[in-house]
């Protein structure tokens, strides 16, 4: 039993890095209908930029150390959105109207570009998060351990998800997001700006992948230039668990995804571990396309 | 009788691959054998990617299970090389009816993300050393290929192997253009509907596509592992995948010379620019993205047949 709590407890803090990460595939594909592969690598560039930072500002020395982590997180988010930007920007928005899969090779070279461009500038070589950014507090209940950074993630990423689900439903512009998503023309008939939109959805998702970013650089501490294909894969099985294209859908396949994952390295094998998300991911698409909150998607062929 | 312009580009063609092994560069000739390969494997991904229009994402898959069946067999179990050829084609054949009829009927973008993940769940059982046959991380070495007193791998011989499948696979596919089925595929990919309503399955039709795709790139991986002698998961995991999906579609769905070109840039440019190895996948990545903004279609857009000019001419 103690097992399977600490593993519960593992996974949810998986968890909230998969739900923040889908969360950014989601929007896009749900206004653009595009698999962003390159949203991955944002996630890594951002694990990266966040490390650069943290040595930075920690080697000024006069900041307190709780002003800078907060100060890491914010810059990285603003960097991070911005090349968001400027990624729609120059390799999306010139093919809004070409064939689908023009977009999708798009994508994938964004994600090459970024990838191999992390790795040009940190090199290949797998870099170290310092041990001491957050506190090395954790608390034993009931025979389970949760860390600090544990109970931090989970506890930001649901204050993230709240605002956000009040940010879609309750704005201007979170109804003009919705709007767009059912239907892109008729939006622009209804007078909303289609381009800020999209170019809002990027922020956001680029905010919540820079976050989930971080998190991985502090949690797992060990960072590569292609974590971003790994992550970004998981996170992108969470959307479609959840339902691509459907927030809440997201949040909720994420969490799912990491219990699934902690569960299966904890009791099955951790060697099989990756094979086991992707055999549930062709599952799902077999058995229930549309996710558990999704819409559908089978052709009526 | 007037040749097309086209049929002099791929007598040229051919004419280039027959007298290039008078070069007599032993580095050269290696690097065109894996040319040859893998246009074989793109053209292979082309029939399900390009001709039957099924985001296929996964389809070292296939190419892998060849090299691998050869490895297995010949290193596992000592049986010539020869005798793996019926089952490089048939075994992948198979596997990809069993894995592609589930989900043929998904939307674009899922049936990618579907295929990707039976890449990877390939690519970790080979890491994993499934019934200690597939050799881990590591891969099989020492793939012995000695068939009738001749060995397979001296670099000449492999070369016109490869090129004689290559050969095989575009008479293959000029055959397919003509034949119903690849008539059916054409007409399923612009209206599937329409094409059901006149009695074309179009779900037969795909999964007829994966197959034909999975057994050419299934041969591809027999000649693949003859000359290198030795498989890795490496090689079949699904970055391969993604640069086979990016040749076909920056070169052009169903267009041969386009994937030709396609092959040639992402396997031959970087031998020439070795200096920017390194950089070799940040430069594609820019590449992609342009050459998908400047011409979405691809470079060589395929055109399919003329209307005949008593349609077109004004009466």
């Amino acid at each position: 039993m103690d097992i399977f709590l600490q593993q519960v407890v593992n996974g949810l803090t998986i968890g909230s890095i998969y739900a923040l990460v889908a969360l950014g595939y989601t929007m896009v594909y749900g206004v653009m209908k595009l698999i962003n592969f390159a949203h991955g690598d944002m996630v890594a560039l951002s694990a990266y930029i966040g490390l650069v930072l943290y040595t930075q500002l920690a080697g000024l020395g006069f900041i307190p150390q709780p002003l800078t982590v907060v100060l890491v997180f914010l810059i990285t988010a603003l960097v991070i959105a911005i090349f968001g930007v400027l990624l729609e920007r120059i390799a999306y928005r010139p093919l809004r109207t070409a064939p689908r899969l023009s977009a999708v090779v798009s994508a994938l070279g964004a994600s090459m570009m970024i990838q191999n461009g992390i790795m040009l500038v940190w090199g290949p070589n797998i870099l170290i998060f310092p041990a001491d950014i957050l506190p090395a507090i954790s608390w034993n209940v009931a025979g389970v351990t949760i860390t600090f950074i544990q109970a931090a993630m989970i506890i930001i990423t649901i204050l993230l998800m709240i605002s956000l689900t009040l940010f879609i439903n309750y704005t201007k512009m979170g109804t003009a997001i919705r709007a767009s998503a059912i239907n892109q023309d008729a939006a622009k008939l209804m007078g909303i700006n289609v381009n800020l939109v999209i170019m809002i959805i990027f922020v956001i998702g680029s905010i919540l992948g820079a976050v989930g970013g971080l998190f991985i650089g502090m949690y797992y501490r060990g960072i590569t230039f292609n974590l971003g294909w790994v992550y970004g894969l998981n996170a992108f099985i969470a959307a479609i668990l959840g339902g691509i294209g459907n927030i809440p859908g997201s949040m909720i396949g994420g969490y799912l995804l990491g219990l699934f994952t902690a569960l299966i390295a904890g009791y099955v094998s951790s060697a099989w571990a990756e094979a086991f998300t992707f055999i549930l991911l062709i599952l799902i698409l077999i058995v229930r396309p549309t996710g558990i909150l999704g819409e559908r998607v089978a052709e009526k062929v | 009788m007037k040749l097309k312009k086209s049929t002099y580009g791929y007598l040229l063609f051919f004419a280039v691959l027959t007298l290039f092994p008078f070069i007599n560069d032993p580095k050269w000739l290696t690097v065109i054998t894996t040319f040859c390969i893998y246009s074989v494997v793109a053209l292979s991904v082309d029939i399900v990617l390009g001709r039957a229009g099924m985001f296929d994402m996964g389809h070292a898959l296939f190419f892998g299970l060849g090299a691998y069946i050869t490895a297995i067999m010949n290193v596992q179990f000592g049986i010539n090389v020869l005798y793996a050829l019926p089952l490089v084609v048939v075994v992948p054949a198979i596997f990809a009816i069993a894995l592609s009829s589930p989900i043929v009927h998904l939307r674009g973008d899922y049936l990618l993300v579907a295929t990707v993940g039976m890449n990877i769940v390939f690519e970790q059982t080979l890491k994993n050393n499934l019934f200690g046959l597939t050799g881990g991380p590591n891969g099989i070495f020492g793939v012995d290929s000695y068939v009738f007193g001749f060995s397979l791998d001296e670099p000449l011989t492999i070369y016109y192997i490869a090129f004689f499948l290559l050969l095989g696979t575009l008479l293959l596919i000029r055959n397919l253009e003509r034949s119903k089925a690849g008539r059916a595929l054409h007409y399923i990919q612009e209206d599937p509907l329409a094409s059901e309503s006149i009695g074309i399955s179009a779900r037969f039709y795909r999964v007829f596509s994966f197959a034909l795709g999975a057994g050419v790139a299934g041969l591809a991986g027999w000649v693949f592992s003859i000359q290198y002698s030795a498989v890795s998961p490496e090689a079949f995991n699904f970055m391969t995948s993604v640069l086979f999906f990016a040749i076909v579609l920056v070169g052009g769905k169903a267009s041969i010379p386009g994937i030709l070109a396609g092959t040639f840039i992402m396997f031959v440019l970087p031998e020439i620019f070795i200096e920017f190895a390194t950089a070799r996948y940040f430069f594609f990545g820019i590449a992609m993205i342009l050459s998908m903004i400047l011409r979405p279609e691809g470079m060589f857009p395929a055109k399919y047949g003329k209307l005949p000019k008593y349609v077109t001419e004004d009466k």
